[in-house]
Protein backbone atom coordinates (compact mmCIF):
# COMPACT_ATOMS: atom_id res chain seq x y z
CA UNK A 1 0.00 0.00 0.00
CA UNK A 2 3.02 2.17 0.76
CA UNK A 3 3.23 5.02 -1.64
CA UNK A 4 0.17 4.56 -3.83
CA UNK A 5 -1.52 6.87 -5.14
CA UNK A 6 -5.63 8.05 -4.60
CA UNK A 7 -5.96 7.37 -8.49
CA UNK A 8 -5.66 3.73 -7.99
CA UNK A 9 -8.44 3.51 -5.87
CA UNK A 10 -12.03 2.43 -6.90
CA UNK A 11 -15.02 3.93 -6.93
CA UNK A 12 -14.30 7.58 -8.04
CA UNK A 13 -14.93 9.61 -10.61
CA UNK A 14 -12.77 10.17 -13.95
CA UNK A 15 -12.44 13.82 -13.36
CA UNK A 16 -11.71 13.58 -9.61
CA UNK A 17 -9.16 11.09 -10.56
CA UNK A 18 -7.84 13.17 -12.96
CA UNK A 19 -7.69 16.52 -10.93
CA UNK A 20 -5.62 15.19 -7.61
CA UNK A 21 -3.53 17.16 -5.58
CA UNK A 22 -0.46 15.03 -7.21
CA UNK A 23 -1.31 15.90 -10.73
CA UNK A 24 -2.18 19.36 -9.90
CA UNK A 25 0.84 20.29 -8.07
CA UNK A 26 3.34 18.26 -10.49
CA UNK A 27 1.54 20.32 -13.59
CA UNK A 28 1.84 23.89 -11.63
CA UNK A 29 5.12 23.09 -11.02
CA UNK A 30 6.59 21.88 -14.85
CA UNK A 31 4.09 24.19 -16.44
CA UNK A 32 6.07 26.88 -14.16
CA UNK A 33 9.65 25.55 -14.84
CA UNK A 34 9.13 25.94 -18.45
CA UNK A 35 7.85 29.70 -18.11
CA UNK A 36 10.38 30.96 -15.74
CA UNK A 37 13.30 28.49 -16.34
CA UNK A 38 13.50 26.85 -19.29
CA UNK A 39 12.43 29.44 -21.25
CA UNK A 40 15.14 31.97 -20.03
CA UNK A 41 17.99 29.37 -20.15
CA UNK A 42 17.10 28.72 -23.78
CA UNK A 43 16.52 32.78 -23.94
CA UNK A 44 20.15 33.75 -22.24
CA UNK A 45 22.36 30.91 -24.64
CA UNK A 46 20.18 32.29 -28.16
CA UNK A 47 20.68 36.07 -26.55
CA UNK A 48 24.28 35.28 -25.56
CA UNK A 49 25.13 34.42 -29.60
CA UNK A 50 23.37 37.62 -30.75
CA UNK A 51 24.38 41.67 -30.26
CA UNK A 52 20.89 42.35 -28.51
CA UNK A 53 20.45 46.01 -26.59
CA UNK A 54 17.04 46.60 -25.59
CA UNK A 55 17.12 50.51 -25.85
CA UNK A 56 17.70 50.38 -29.32
CA UNK A 57 15.38 47.47 -29.82
CA UNK A 58 19.01 45.71 -31.56
CA UNK A 59 18.83 41.89 -31.89
CA UNK A 60 21.22 40.58 -34.55
CA UNK A 61 22.92 37.05 -35.29
CA UNK A 62 26.39 37.63 -34.46
CA UNK A 63 27.75 33.80 -33.91
CA UNK A 64 30.24 33.42 -31.18
CA UNK A 65 31.55 36.73 -31.74
CA UNK A 66 30.74 37.49 -27.71
CA UNK A 67 32.16 34.82 -26.81
CA UNK A 68 35.18 35.82 -28.77
CA UNK A 69 35.10 39.16 -27.51
CA UNK A 70 34.66 38.62 -23.74
CA UNK A 71 37.18 35.85 -23.60
CA UNK A 72 40.15 38.57 -24.89
CA UNK A 73 38.46 41.24 -22.54
CA UNK A 74 41.49 42.06 -20.03
CA UNK A 75 37.79 43.35 -17.83
CA UNK A 76 36.63 39.84 -17.69
CA UNK A 77 39.83 37.97 -16.86
CA UNK A 78 40.79 40.59 -13.66
CA UNK A 79 36.93 40.07 -12.84
CA UNK A 80 37.63 36.47 -12.95
CA UNK A 81 40.97 36.57 -11.03
CA UNK A 82 39.62 39.04 -8.68
CA UNK A 83 36.61 36.14 -8.11
CA UNK A 84 38.77 33.93 -7.39
CA UNK A 85 40.59 36.06 -4.67
CA UNK A 86 37.29 37.02 -3.32
CA UNK A 87 35.66 33.51 -3.65
CA UNK A 88 38.39 31.43 -2.13
CA UNK A 89 39.71 33.82 1.45
CA UNK A 90 36.07 33.62 2.08
CA UNK A 91 35.01 30.35 2.02
CA UNK A 92 38.37 28.79 3.70
CA UNK A 93 37.67 31.33 6.58
CA UNK A 94 34.03 30.81 6.29
CA UNK A 95 35.34 26.98 6.82
CA UNK A 96 38.08 27.34 9.32
CA UNK A 97 36.59 30.17 11.86
CA UNK A 98 32.79 27.75 11.64
CA UNK A 99 34.56 24.58 12.18
CA UNK A 100 36.90 26.20 15.14
CA UNK A 101 33.71 28.11 16.93
CA UNK A 102 31.86 24.87 16.51
CA UNK A 103 34.52 23.01 18.34
CA UNK A 104 34.88 25.08 21.14
CA UNK A 105 30.78 25.71 21.57
CA UNK A 106 30.19 21.82 21.63
CA UNK A 107 33.06 21.85 24.60
CA UNK A 108 31.37 20.63 27.22
CA UNK A 109 33.06 23.35 29.46
CA UNK A 110 31.32 26.19 27.76
CA UNK A 111 28.15 27.95 28.98
CA UNK A 112 25.49 29.90 28.03
CA UNK A 113 25.74 28.02 24.45
CA UNK A 114 22.15 28.83 22.63
CA UNK A 115 23.22 32.72 23.15
CA UNK A 116 26.46 32.42 21.78
CA UNK A 117 25.71 30.45 18.74
CA UNK A 118 22.63 33.36 18.57
CA UNK A 119 24.77 35.53 18.12
CA UNK A 120 27.29 34.10 16.04
CA UNK A 121 24.60 33.15 13.68
CA UNK A 122 22.78 37.02 14.03
CA UNK A 123 24.87 38.81 11.04
CA UNK A 124 23.58 35.49 8.46
CA UNK A 125 20.04 36.47 9.53
CA UNK A 126 20.59 40.51 8.41
CA UNK A 127 20.14 42.09 5.26
CA UNK A 128 23.02 42.20 2.67
CA UNK A 129 22.06 45.25 1.57
CA UNK A 130 21.94 47.25 4.70
CA UNK A 131 25.08 45.60 6.26
CA UNK A 132 26.80 46.63 3.32
CA UNK A 133 25.99 50.09 4.24
CA UNK A 134 27.26 49.68 7.87
CA UNK A 135 30.25 48.38 6.16
CA UNK A 136 30.46 50.91 4.46
CA UNK A 137 30.81 53.21 6.87
CA UNK A 138 32.65 50.83 9.36
CA UNK A 139 35.70 51.09 6.81
CA UNK A 140 35.25 55.25 6.80
CA UNK A 141 39.29 56.62 7.45
CA UNK A 142 37.50 59.48 8.96
CA UNK A 143 34.74 58.21 11.57
CA UNK A 144 34.57 54.50 10.61
CA UNK A 145 35.04 51.95 13.64
CA UNK A 146 37.65 50.00 11.74
CA UNK A 147 40.63 52.38 11.59
CA UNK A 148 39.95 53.53 15.13
CA UNK A 149 40.20 50.40 16.45
CA UNK A 150 42.96 48.82 15.25
CA UNK A 151 44.70 52.36 14.98
CA UNK A 152 45.55 51.48 11.68
CA UNK A 153 45.15 54.59 8.88
CA UNK A 154 44.10 52.60 5.56
CA UNK A 155 41.57 54.14 3.36
CA UNK A 156 40.29 51.01 2.63
CA UNK A 157 37.51 50.81 -0.22
CA UNK A 158 39.29 53.91 -1.42
CA UNK A 159 42.39 52.07 -2.08
CA UNK A 160 43.21 49.10 -5.10
CA UNK A 161 45.13 47.44 -2.33
CA UNK A 162 43.04 46.87 0.59
CA UNK A 163 39.25 47.66 -0.84
CA UNK A 164 39.03 43.39 -2.42
CA UNK A 165 40.23 42.45 1.44
CA UNK A 166 37.83 44.82 3.02
CA UNK A 167 34.25 42.96 1.42
CA UNK A 168 36.21 39.71 2.20
CA UNK A 169 36.57 40.52 5.67
CA UNK A 170 32.69 41.99 5.61
CA UNK A 171 31.44 38.55 4.05
CA UNK A 172 33.58 36.63 6.38
CA UNK A 173 31.65 38.27 9.27
CA UNK A 174 28.50 37.83 7.29
CA UNK A 175 28.69 34.09 6.43
CA UNK A 176 30.50 32.28 9.34
CA UNK A 177 27.69 32.03 11.59
CA UNK A 178 26.18 29.82 9.09
CA UNK A 179 29.21 27.11 8.78
CA UNK A 180 29.25 27.64 12.96
CA UNK A 181 25.66 26.30 13.23
CA UNK A 182 25.65 23.46 10.35
CA UNK A 183 29.08 21.94 11.90
CA UNK A 184 27.30 22.07 15.30
CA UNK A 185 24.77 20.16 14.10
CA UNK A 186 27.22 17.89 12.45
CA UNK A 187 29.27 17.67 15.42
CA UNK A 188 26.00 16.75 17.52
CA UNK A 189 25.36 13.75 14.82
CA UNK A 190 29.02 12.33 15.18
CA UNK A 191 28.78 8.36 17.10
CA UNK A 192 30.31 8.80 20.19
CA UNK A 193 31.56 5.02 20.46
CA UNK A 194 33.74 5.71 17.80
CA UNK A 195 35.63 8.23 20.17
CA UNK A 196 35.16 5.91 23.06
CA UNK A 197 36.87 3.84 20.89
CA UNK A 198 40.09 5.88 20.27
CA UNK A 199 40.22 7.02 23.77
CA UNK A 200 40.70 3.74 25.08
CA UNK A 201 43.19 3.03 21.95
CA UNK A 202 45.18 5.81 23.62
CA UNK A 203 44.48 7.99 20.75
CA UNK A 204 45.39 12.22 21.63
CA UNK A 205 43.24 15.10 20.89
CA UNK A 206 45.24 15.85 17.71
CA UNK A 207 44.74 12.60 16.33
CA UNK A 208 41.22 12.69 16.67
CA UNK A 209 40.37 15.71 15.23
CA UNK A 210 42.08 14.91 12.12
CA UNK A 211 41.19 10.81 12.36
CA UNK A 212 38.32 11.02 13.26
CA UNK A 213 36.37 14.40 13.14
CA UNK A 214 37.82 15.99 10.61
CA UNK A 215 36.72 13.07 8.03
CA UNK A 216 33.12 12.58 9.78
CA UNK A 217 32.34 15.91 9.09
CA UNK A 218 33.05 15.10 5.20
CA UNK A 219 29.76 15.88 3.73
CA UNK A 220 29.06 18.90 6.57
CA UNK A 221 32.07 20.45 4.91
CA UNK A 222 31.93 19.37 1.30
CA UNK A 223 27.99 21.32 1.35
CA UNK A 224 29.18 24.41 2.77
CA UNK A 225 31.86 24.64 0.58
CA UNK A 226 29.76 23.76 -2.73
CA UNK A 227 27.04 26.54 -1.21
CA UNK A 228 29.71 28.98 -0.98
CA UNK A 229 31.41 28.97 -3.91
CA UNK A 230 28.10 28.99 -5.72
CA UNK A 231 27.15 31.95 -3.79
CA UNK A 232 30.13 33.82 -3.60
CA UNK A 233 30.37 33.43 -7.70
CA UNK A 234 26.77 35.08 -7.22
CA UNK A 235 27.54 37.93 -5.17
CA UNK A 236 27.65 41.59 -6.10
CA UNK A 237 25.67 43.87 -3.67
CA UNK A 238 28.37 43.97 -1.70
CA UNK A 239 30.27 45.20 -4.72
CA UNK A 240 27.44 47.00 -5.47
CA UNK A 241 27.13 48.66 -2.47
CA UNK A 242 30.63 49.11 -0.88
CA UNK A 243 32.91 49.79 -4.09
CA UNK A 244 31.13 50.11 -7.52
CA UNK A 245 33.69 47.17 -8.95
CA UNK A 246 36.63 50.17 -7.71
CA UNK A 247 39.10 51.64 -7.15
CA UNK A 248 40.27 51.27 -10.93
CA UNK A 249 38.60 47.17 -11.18
CA UNK A 250 40.23 46.03 -7.93
CA UNK A 251 36.70 44.88 -7.14
CA UNK A 252 35.18 43.59 -10.45
CA UNK A 253 33.86 40.34 -9.71
CA UNK A 254 32.06 38.66 -12.69
CA UNK A 255 28.72 38.79 -11.11
CA UNK A 256 29.51 42.89 -10.78
CA UNK A 257 31.14 42.46 -14.32
CA UNK A 258 27.81 41.07 -15.61
CA UNK A 259 25.16 43.29 -13.76
CA UNK A 260 27.11 45.99 -14.73
CA UNK A 261 27.22 44.86 -18.59
CA UNK A 262 23.84 44.27 -18.42
CA UNK A 263 21.74 46.66 -16.53
CA UNK A 264 24.62 49.67 -16.98
CA UNK A 265 25.95 49.17 -20.68
CA UNK A 266 22.73 47.29 -21.93
CA UNK A 267 24.81 45.27 -23.60
CA UNK A 268 22.46 42.06 -23.01
CA UNK A 269 24.18 39.72 -25.10
CA UNK A 270 28.20 40.34 -23.78
CA UNK A 271 26.41 39.82 -20.43
CA UNK A 272 24.61 36.57 -21.21
CA UNK A 273 27.79 35.49 -22.65
CA UNK A 274 29.27 35.96 -19.43
CA UNK A 275 26.24 34.61 -17.66
CA UNK A 276 26.65 31.39 -19.55
CA UNK A 277 30.37 31.47 -19.44
CA UNK A 278 29.33 31.50 -15.33
CA UNK A 279 26.58 29.13 -15.78
CA UNK A 280 29.14 26.69 -17.10
CA UNK A 281 31.94 27.26 -14.72
CA UNK A 282 29.41 27.02 -11.96
CA UNK A 283 28.85 23.31 -13.28
CA UNK A 284 32.04 22.22 -13.44
CA UNK A 285 33.26 23.34 -10.15
CA UNK A 286 30.54 21.92 -8.79
CA UNK A 287 31.14 18.39 -10.51
CA UNK A 288 34.91 19.05 -9.12
CA UNK A 289 33.96 19.28 -5.59
CA UNK A 290 31.89 16.52 -5.84
CA UNK A 291 34.61 13.83 -7.80
CA UNK A 292 37.08 15.35 -5.67
CA UNK A 293 34.97 14.02 -2.93
CA UNK A 294 33.91 10.82 -4.29
CA UNK A 295 30.84 11.27 -2.08
CA UNK A 296 27.49 12.01 -3.93
CA UNK A 297 25.34 11.84 -1.12
CA UNK A 298 26.26 15.33 0.07
CA UNK A 299 23.61 17.75 -0.84
CA UNK A 300 20.92 14.95 -1.64
CA UNK B 1 28.92 18.68 35.93
CA UNK B 2 29.33 17.76 39.53
CA UNK B 3 32.87 16.27 38.75
CA UNK B 4 34.35 19.49 37.57
CA UNK B 5 37.52 20.56 39.08
CA UNK B 6 39.00 23.73 39.78
CA UNK B 7 41.00 23.19 36.96
CA UNK B 8 38.04 22.89 34.84
CA UNK B 9 35.86 25.40 35.89
CA UNK B 10 38.71 27.95 35.23
CA UNK B 11 39.02 26.42 31.93
CA UNK B 12 35.45 26.55 31.50
CA UNK B 13 35.22 30.29 32.09
CA UNK B 14 38.05 31.39 30.29
CA UNK B 15 36.17 29.49 27.15
CA UNK B 16 33.01 31.17 27.59
CA UNK B 17 34.98 34.65 27.91
CA UNK B 18 36.98 33.97 24.99
CA UNK B 19 33.68 33.33 22.80
CA UNK B 20 31.83 36.05 24.54
CA UNK B 21 34.33 38.65 23.60
CA UNK B 22 34.17 36.81 19.77
CA UNK B 23 30.51 37.29 19.96
CA UNK B 24 30.52 40.69 21.09
CA UNK B 25 32.90 41.44 17.79
CA UNK B 26 30.14 39.71 15.71
CA UNK B 27 27.61 42.01 17.58
CA UNK B 28 29.87 45.34 17.60
CA UNK B 29 28.88 46.72 13.55
CA UNK B 30 25.12 46.52 14.67
CA UNK B 31 25.27 48.51 18.08
CA UNK B 32 27.27 50.92 16.64
CA UNK B 33 25.05 51.67 13.43
CA UNK B 34 22.35 51.48 16.27
CA UNK B 35 23.80 54.12 18.44
CA UNK B 36 24.77 56.37 15.95
CA UNK B 37 21.52 56.14 14.45
CA UNK B 38 20.68 58.51 17.76
CA UNK B 39 23.50 61.06 17.01
CA UNK B 40 23.61 63.78 15.41
CA UNK B 41 25.43 64.44 12.00
CA UNK B 42 27.94 66.89 13.15
CA UNK B 43 28.96 64.45 16.11
CA UNK B 44 28.93 61.32 13.93
CA UNK B 45 31.90 62.83 11.23
CA UNK B 46 33.84 64.54 14.12
CA UNK B 47 37.20 63.95 13.56
CA UNK B 48 38.94 62.24 16.63
CA UNK B 49 35.64 61.81 17.93
CA UNK B 50 34.94 58.47 20.17
CA UNK B 51 34.94 54.90 19.33
CA UNK B 52 30.54 55.53 19.65
CA UNK B 53 29.22 58.89 18.68
CA UNK B 54 26.87 59.94 22.02
CA UNK B 55 23.75 59.04 21.41
CA UNK B 56 21.44 62.56 22.43
CA UNK B 57 18.83 62.73 19.44
CA UNK B 58 16.05 61.67 17.71
CA UNK B 59 16.24 64.17 14.55
CA UNK B 60 17.36 60.96 12.50
CA UNK B 61 14.19 58.94 12.49
CA UNK B 62 11.83 62.01 11.81
CA UNK B 63 13.90 63.48 9.73
CA UNK B 64 13.80 59.82 7.33
CA UNK B 65 10.49 60.04 7.34
CA UNK B 66 10.09 63.71 5.68
CA UNK B 67 13.37 63.25 3.07
CA UNK B 68 12.87 59.75 2.09
CA UNK B 69 9.44 58.53 2.69
CA UNK B 70 10.70 55.64 4.56
CA UNK B 71 7.72 54.11 5.90
CA UNK B 72 5.93 53.66 2.76
CA UNK B 73 8.68 51.39 1.55
CA UNK B 74 9.04 49.86 4.51
CA UNK B 75 5.33 48.84 4.60
CA UNK B 76 5.96 47.72 0.59
CA UNK B 77 8.60 45.60 2.02
CA UNK B 78 6.60 44.44 4.34
CA UNK B 79 3.73 43.32 2.29
CA UNK B 80 5.65 41.89 -0.69
CA UNK B 81 8.22 39.88 1.59
CA UNK B 82 4.87 38.45 3.41
CA UNK B 83 2.83 37.48 0.41
CA UNK B 84 6.36 36.06 -1.22
CA UNK B 85 6.80 34.15 1.92
CA UNK B 86 3.18 32.67 2.68
CA UNK B 87 3.33 31.53 -1.19
CA UNK B 88 6.60 29.97 -1.17
CA UNK B 89 5.93 28.19 2.16
CA UNK B 90 2.59 26.51 0.51
CA UNK B 91 4.16 25.13 -2.55
CA UNK B 92 7.07 24.53 -1.02
CA UNK B 93 5.44 22.05 1.39
CA UNK B 94 3.22 21.01 -1.14
CA UNK B 95 5.78 20.02 -3.44
CA UNK B 96 7.79 18.56 -0.73
CA UNK B 97 4.68 16.21 0.23
CA UNK B 98 4.64 14.87 -3.48
CA UNK B 99 8.67 14.63 -3.95
CA UNK B 100 8.47 12.62 -0.67
CA UNK B 101 5.26 10.62 -0.44
CA UNK B 102 3.96 10.02 -4.13
CA UNK B 103 5.12 8.39 -7.14
CA UNK B 104 4.84 9.71 -10.41
CA UNK B 105 6.14 9.24 -13.52
CA UNK B 106 9.73 11.35 -13.87
CA UNK B 107 9.53 12.11 -10.35
CA UNK B 108 13.26 11.68 -10.14
CA UNK B 109 13.83 14.35 -12.91
CA UNK B 110 12.09 16.60 -11.70
CA UNK B 111 13.57 17.10 -8.44
CA UNK B 112 16.84 16.63 -10.09
CA UNK B 113 15.87 20.17 -11.57
CA UNK B 114 14.49 21.12 -8.63
CA UNK B 115 17.83 20.83 -6.96
CA UNK B 116 19.68 22.21 -10.06
CA UNK B 117 17.65 25.54 -9.75
CA UNK B 118 19.90 26.20 -6.69
CA UNK B 119 22.93 25.89 -8.57
CA UNK B 120 21.69 27.90 -11.60
CA UNK B 121 23.08 31.57 -11.40
CA UNK B 122 20.86 34.42 -11.16
CA UNK B 123 22.84 36.21 -14.08
CA UNK B 124 21.56 33.46 -16.77
CA UNK B 125 17.62 34.53 -15.90
CA UNK B 126 17.56 37.82 -15.03
CA UNK B 127 18.01 39.21 -18.47
CA UNK B 128 15.57 36.73 -20.27
CA UNK B 129 13.00 37.28 -17.35
CA UNK B 130 13.64 40.72 -17.61
CA UNK B 131 12.47 41.27 -21.00
CA UNK B 132 9.49 38.49 -20.50
CA UNK B 133 8.29 41.07 -17.75
CA UNK B 134 8.40 44.28 -20.25
CA UNK B 135 6.25 41.97 -22.40
CA UNK B 136 3.66 41.21 -20.23
CA UNK B 137 3.53 44.73 -19.10
CA UNK B 138 4.32 43.93 -15.38
CA UNK B 139 6.97 47.05 -14.93
CA UNK B 140 5.89 48.71 -11.90
CA UNK B 141 3.56 45.88 -10.78
CA UNK B 142 3.99 43.70 -7.75
CA UNK B 143 2.49 41.12 -9.74
CA UNK B 144 6.63 41.22 -11.57
CA UNK B 145 8.00 40.61 -8.34
CA UNK B 146 5.54 37.72 -6.80
CA UNK B 147 4.44 35.83 -9.91
CA UNK B 148 8.24 34.69 -11.07
CA UNK B 149 9.16 34.14 -7.76
CA UNK B 150 6.81 31.44 -6.16
CA UNK B 151 8.94 28.52 -5.86
CA UNK B 152 12.14 27.45 -3.63
CA UNK B 153 14.10 25.13 -4.93
CA UNK B 154 15.62 25.33 -1.58
CA UNK B 155 12.53 25.55 0.05
CA UNK B 156 11.08 22.37 -1.56
CA UNK B 157 13.85 20.58 -0.87
CA UNK B 158 13.80 21.38 2.94
CA UNK B 159 10.14 19.65 3.08
CA UNK B 160 10.81 17.06 1.06
CA UNK B 161 13.60 16.08 3.63
CA UNK B 162 11.11 16.68 6.64
CA UNK B 163 7.81 15.03 5.51
CA UNK B 164 10.01 11.92 4.09
CA UNK B 165 10.29 11.58 7.93
CA UNK B 166 6.90 11.51 8.81
CA UNK B 167 5.56 8.21 9.13
CA UNK B 168 3.82 6.37 5.78
CA UNK B 169 1.35 4.73 8.68
CA UNK B 170 0.38 7.36 9.61
CA UNK B 171 -0.38 8.73 5.78
CA UNK B 172 -2.08 5.38 5.48
CA UNK B 173 -4.39 5.33 8.05
CA UNK B 174 -5.39 8.94 7.44
CA UNK B 175 -6.26 7.60 3.99
CA UNK B 176 -8.25 4.43 5.64
CA UNK B 177 -10.08 7.06 7.51
CA UNK B 178 -11.63 8.54 4.23
CA UNK B 179 -9.12 11.84 4.36
CA UNK B 180 -8.01 12.99 0.46
CA UNK B 181 -4.90 13.69 -0.35
CA UNK B 182 -6.05 17.20 -0.22
CA UNK B 183 -7.15 16.84 3.05
CA UNK B 184 -4.01 14.75 4.89
CA UNK B 185 -1.64 17.45 3.37
CA UNK B 186 -3.83 20.43 5.06
CA UNK B 187 -4.84 18.98 8.41
CA UNK B 188 -1.94 16.21 8.77
CA UNK B 189 1.45 17.18 7.04
CA UNK B 190 1.21 21.22 7.46
CA UNK B 191 1.01 21.03 11.60
CA UNK B 192 3.74 18.47 11.53
CA UNK B 193 5.98 20.32 9.83
CA UNK B 194 5.66 23.63 11.91
CA UNK B 195 9.54 23.32 12.26
CA UNK B 196 10.45 23.32 8.86
CA UNK B 197 7.60 26.21 8.17
CA UNK B 198 9.15 28.73 10.68
CA UNK B 199 12.86 27.77 9.44
CA UNK B 200 11.75 28.18 5.88
CA UNK B 201 9.47 31.42 6.54
CA UNK B 202 12.34 33.55 8.10
CA UNK B 203 14.62 32.50 5.62
CA UNK B 204 12.57 33.25 2.69
CA UNK B 205 11.14 36.58 4.17
CA UNK B 206 14.49 37.59 4.59
CA UNK B 207 15.84 36.82 0.94
CA UNK B 208 12.74 39.08 0.23
CA UNK B 209 13.54 41.49 2.31
CA UNK B 210 16.39 41.93 1.10
CA UNK B 211 16.39 41.49 -2.61
CA UNK B 212 17.94 43.93 -4.60
CA UNK B 213 18.54 43.62 -8.16
CA UNK B 214 14.80 42.86 -9.32
CA UNK B 215 12.67 45.03 -7.51
CA UNK B 216 15.40 47.86 -8.85
CA UNK B 217 15.04 46.74 -12.40
CA UNK B 218 11.13 46.03 -12.04
CA UNK B 219 9.62 48.98 -10.32
CA UNK B 220 10.41 52.35 -11.29
CA UNK B 221 7.82 54.08 -9.75
CA UNK B 222 9.44 55.68 -6.29
CA UNK B 223 6.09 55.01 -4.05
CA UNK B 224 6.22 51.70 -4.84
CA UNK B 225 9.55 50.99 -4.52
CA UNK B 226 11.32 47.89 -1.88
CA UNK B 227 13.04 49.55 1.03
CA UNK B 228 16.30 47.79 -0.31
CA UNK B 229 16.46 49.81 -3.18
CA UNK B 230 15.03 52.58 -1.40
CA UNK B 231 18.45 52.67 0.93
CA UNK B 232 20.56 52.28 -1.86
CA UNK B 233 18.85 55.74 -3.71
CA UNK B 234 18.42 57.89 0.15
CA UNK B 235 22.90 56.85 0.39
CA UNK B 236 23.04 58.33 -3.56
CA UNK B 237 20.75 61.13 -2.74
CA UNK B 238 21.51 62.22 1.04
CA UNK B 239 25.19 60.35 0.89
CA UNK B 240 26.75 62.62 4.00
CA UNK B 241 23.57 62.82 6.43
CA UNK B 242 24.60 59.83 7.92
CA UNK B 243 22.50 60.12 11.14
CA UNK B 244 19.82 59.73 8.57
CA UNK B 245 21.36 56.70 6.51
CA UNK B 246 22.21 55.35 9.76
CA UNK B 247 18.52 55.86 10.72
CA UNK B 248 17.02 54.52 7.87
CA UNK B 249 19.21 51.37 8.14
CA UNK B 250 18.58 50.45 11.89
CA UNK B 251 15.01 50.00 10.72
CA UNK B 252 15.90 47.85 7.85
CA UNK B 253 17.75 46.07 10.33
CA UNK B 254 16.46 45.88 13.47
CA UNK B 255 12.68 44.30 12.76
CA UNK B 256 14.71 41.50 11.29
CA UNK B 257 16.80 40.92 14.31
CA UNK B 258 13.64 40.60 16.36
CA UNK B 259 12.13 38.33 14.09
CA UNK B 260 14.85 36.34 14.72
CA UNK B 261 15.36 36.64 18.64
CA UNK B 262 11.70 35.42 18.99
CA UNK B 263 11.59 32.40 16.45
CA UNK B 264 15.83 32.07 17.35
CA UNK B 265 14.87 27.70 18.15
CA UNK B 266 13.09 26.61 15.52
CA UNK B 267 14.77 28.56 13.13
CA UNK B 268 18.06 26.36 13.89
CA UNK B 269 17.18 23.70 14.73
CA UNK B 270 15.13 23.87 10.87
CA UNK B 271 18.37 24.69 9.14
CA UNK B 272 20.13 21.99 10.60
CA UNK B 273 18.14 18.96 9.80
CA UNK B 274 17.98 20.58 6.09
CA UNK B 275 21.36 20.62 5.30
CA UNK B 276 22.67 17.68 7.79
CA UNK B 277 21.80 14.69 6.01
Amino acid sequence: MKNKDVSARTGRSLLSRIFTLRNMAVTFLVVYFAIFLAYPIYKAFAGSLHNWNPLNETYDWVGFENYKDILTDKLFWTSMGNTAVFLGWSTVFRVVIGLGLALLLSSRLVYAKDTLRGLFYMPTITPLVAVSFVWLWMFDPQFGMIDKVTGLNINWLHDSKWAMPAVIIMTIWKDFGYATVLYLAGLMNLPRDVYEAAEIDGANSVQIFFRITLPLLKSTTLFIVITSMISYLQAYVQFLVMTEGGPGTSTYTISYLIFDQAFNKNNFGVASAQAVVLFIFTAILTLIMFKISGDTEGLA
Amino acid sequence: MNKKTAGSRIGSIVLTVFLFVVAAITIVPFLWMFISSFAPNSEIVKINGGLFPAPTTLDNYVSIQENFNFFRLFANSLFVASVKTIIIIYTSALMGFVFSKMRFFGRDFLFGIVMSTMMIPWAVTIIPQYEMMVQFGWLDSYKALIIPGMISGFGIFLFRQSISGISDELIEAARLDGASDTRIFHSLILPLSHNTIAALAIFTFLWNWEDYLWPFLMITDESKQLLAVGLKAFNGQYGTDYGGLFAATSLAIVPVIIVYVIFQKQFIAGIATGSSK
